[in-house]
């Protein structure tokens, strides 16, 4: 934790400008052509993306991660202190566990183990009707399935035609439609709400 | 004398739900999409399921007709008998079987069958025994409270007809949550993380700094007026983290500011110029 909180610590001086810390020729021009000089990797026409992975965990071993893909593959994924972890939120690498589903995104080592870069577990992209409203869940339906959509006090939500988000979901309504970005429980109907996007 | 008359009023609900039933299935405009929906491609195979679906809506009309128009058979009943019982068999199989399978039954919808479906369906059934002890027809059972009680029935089916939840469940839920919203008292000060990220990603500070992002969002945290959120950056091959600073108070894409910080170091290697000396 301390480490951590260094680590944030350092971050914040260094986005503030307030870091004696700077290496030469760090002033950089707000030019995108800057940035798009660092190198790009692009998959093959055709062939699977190398650098992408999608499954459900099979086994842990420390950061060490087995996915069995949708498809058949076996894939084995490291995870680093520079993968980002997204569960609901932006977390951390223990709250990957066995069971879970999960999309990553790295560099494929020539040992055939993907190093992520990014994680995201249990994410779920749904378009859904809204068919009630509870203080603690929305009962969904997408194409015809029933989903329990939990609301998460002070994480979850709700964009309102397109404009930012807000933690008020007062002006949801019944019997509209609704694009939901959350997280599922595995193994059940049921999925945390991260954000969610309707008209009002 | 009530009994036999409510037996004898029971193939006009019967006769009308078989009529309203077939409707969708011979005359509806998406009735072969439908039919695809249900479990009868796995029942009959895929080429006869739609011919299968529109002969059960011809057989369901012919029933409905018989059992709506003089004169009063018992067989007409008996027929309604056959028809429910393989109904609930039919939806009970789909259960099992294909359980993501539409009913089918009135209406297009894509729902699986559910516990309602059967329960509609026995229901049926039911009001189709008692059909079969009747010894007139519909139009001699004339007293209020038959036709109070056929209401009631008609009210059931209704309330296990998940197609029609649009027309009554779905405003009833509305007028509740209209008076008072369950979800009233979610509104806080604070700022979701998914707001963050929009006015991040239309900043100019994300855009000069896009390409050498590697990851998504890694960490985030508050601090006094500002929100920082980090992610995991390559900045001339080495390992960085790009932190972004967006103030919670200032909602100009120019205001968010960006530095790359070397991961082994802590030096800042690149901080786009114009943000560095902004505020």
């Amino acid at each position: 934790m301390t480490t951590t909180m260094d680590r944030r610590s350092l971050l914040t001086r260094a986005a503030l400008g307030a870091t004696g810390l700077v290496a030469a020729g760090a002033m950089g021009s707000l030019a995108p052509e800057t940035a798009f000089a660092a190198a790009t990797q692009y998959p093959e026409p055709g062939q699977p993306d190398p650098n992408f992975a999608e499954g459900l965990i099979i086994s842990r071993n420390q950061d060490l991660l087995q996915v069995q893909g949708s498809d058949g593959r076996l894939h084995r994924i490291q995870l680093t202190g520079v993968t980002s972890v997204w569960k609901l939120r932006p977390t951390t690498l223990d709250q990957v566990r066995v069971g879970d589903g999960l999309y990553a995104r790295g560099v494929l080592m020539p040992d055939g183990v993907l190093a992520a870069e990014s994680v995201w577990v249990n994410i779920v992209n749904l378009t859904v009707s809204i068919n009630s409203i509870g203080r603690s869940a929305l009962q969904l339906e997408h194409h015809g399935q029933k989903v329990v959509g939990y609301v998460q006090p002070g994480l979850t939500a709700a964009v309102y035609n397109g404009t930012p988000a807000v933690s008020d979901l007062s002006m949801l309504k019944v019997g509209r439609h609704a694009q939901v970005i959350g997280a599922w429980r595995p193994g059940t109907n049921e999925i945390d709400i991260a954000t969610i996007y309707a008209s009002n | 004398m009530f009994a036999h008359q409510m037996a004898a009023a029971q193939p006009l609900l019967i006769g009308l739900l078989l009529l309203w039933s077939s409707y969708g299935k011979v005359a509806g405009r998406d009735s072969a999409e439908q039919a695809r929906r249900t479990a009868l491609p796995r029942l009959v195979g895929e080429t006869s399921a739609v011919p299968a679906y529109r002969a059960v809506g011809a057989i369901e009309a012919v029933i409905a007709l018989a059992l709506l128009l003089p004169p009063a058979w018992t067989v007409e009943a008996v027929a309604a008998v056959a028809l429910a019982t393989g109904f609930t068999g039919y939806l009970i199989y789909a259960k099992i079987v294909v359980p993501e399978a539409s009913c089918g039954c009135i209406g297009a919808s894509a729902r699986p069958v559910g516990r309602r479906a059967i329960g509609r369906a026995l229901l049926l059934l039911a009001t189709a025994v008692a059909a079969t002890t009747a010894g007139n027809g519909w139009w001699s059972a004339s007293s209020v409270a038959v036709a109070a009680v056929l209401v009631l029935e008609a009210a059931l089916f209704v309330m296990l007809s998940a197609e029609l939840d649009r027309y009554w469940l779905l405003p009833l839920r509305r007028l509740r949550v209209g008076i008072a919203h369950p979800l009233a008292g979610t509104a806080t000060d604070g700022v979701p993380l998914a707001a963050t990220q929009r006015r991040l990603l239309l900043s100019p500070a994300y855009r000069a700094v896009n390409g050498l992002l590697r990851s998504d969002i890694h960490d985030y945290w508050d601090d006094e007026d500002w929100r920082f959120v980090s992610y995991t950056a390559r900045y001339d091959g080495r390992p960085a983290t790009a932190v972004f600073a967006v103030p919670h108070h200032d909602t100009t894409p120019e205001s968010v500011r960006v530095a790359v910080v070397d991961e082994t170091s802590g030096q800042t290697l690149y901080r786009p110029t114009v943000l560095a000396t902004a505020g």
